[in-house]
């Protein structure tokens, strides 16, 4: 899982068509990655300001608004990426545009065959 | 709309635990993912889950001036990490918190809620 850390005070001060080159470029790297077959799934996320952070302690469900932990770069987005190797999903990660201006964070995700599937 | 549920947790005990162990607490929490997956399930049967491998095998994926630069992650330095996330249609963000609050994680943890942006 390629995950998406960029500051969102630059993307909210972005003009509809700084908006739209930024989408144009994402449009590009997932058309390059579903071409090579590596491509799984993807989705962009709302801004922290519309997050509820939901935690519970003593069987009591604690509600706040706002993110997990107040940041600079938050995460954004992520890409899903079927890779063999570590190294080909960073390869991959550095061609996500955010990685040009904030970070890619390159997760492998977690498979237990004996775990109950969804 | 859908929402992502983002699980933070703090996963530096869990990393050092001989295997065994972590099998044996798997088992133990267990029938609360069960239940939770069965509430997932029929929220939205096309629901998607992913299991994050622990901190440790987090990469940093940057590019600046056209130049590839990988660190060891993860990205975001606080103590709870992104240990998971479940992506899935919801009516409203009441059901989106009952939801969260079912995530075994959250009795020890954090899980922010987050709209998708469709």
């Amino acid at each position: 899982m390629a995950l998406i850390y960029a500051d969102e005070r630059a993307w909210e001060s972005f003009s509809d068509e700084d908006r739209e080159v930024a989408y144009a470029q994402y449009r590009a790297f997932a058309d390059d990655a579903r071409a090579a077959g590596v491509m799984a799934g993807g989705d962009e996320l709302g801004s922290t300001r519309d997050a509820t952070t939901v935690r519970v302690r003593d069987g009591e469900t604690l509600v706040t608004d706002g993110p997990y932990a107040e940041v600079k770069e938050a995460l954004g987005g992520y890409f899903v990426l079927e890779c063999d190797t570590v190294e080909e999903a960073t390869r991959w990660a550095a061609r996500i545009p955010g990685a040009g201006h904030g970070a890619v964070e390159v997760r492998p995700v977690y498979v237990d065959p004996a775990e109950v599937q969804l | 709309m859908k929402y992502a549920l983002l699980i933070y947790g703090d996963d530096s005990e869990w990393i050092d635990l001989p295997p065994e162990e972590k099998a044996a607490l798997r088992a133990e929490e267990m029938p609360q993912w069960v239940t939770l997956f069965e509430e997932l399930g029929k929220a939205d049967p096309s629901v998607a889950g992913y299991e994050l491998n622990n901190r440790l095998t987090a990469k940093v994926v940057k590019v600046r001036d056209s130049e590839q630069l990988v660190t060891d992650g993860p990205f975001a330095e606080t103590k709870e990490v992104l240990g998971g996330v479940f992506l899935i249609e919801l009516p409203d963000l009441d059901e989106a918190i009952r939801i969260a609050s079912l995530v075994p994680a959250a009795r020890t943890g954090s899980v922010e809620i987050r709209p998708l942006v469709e």
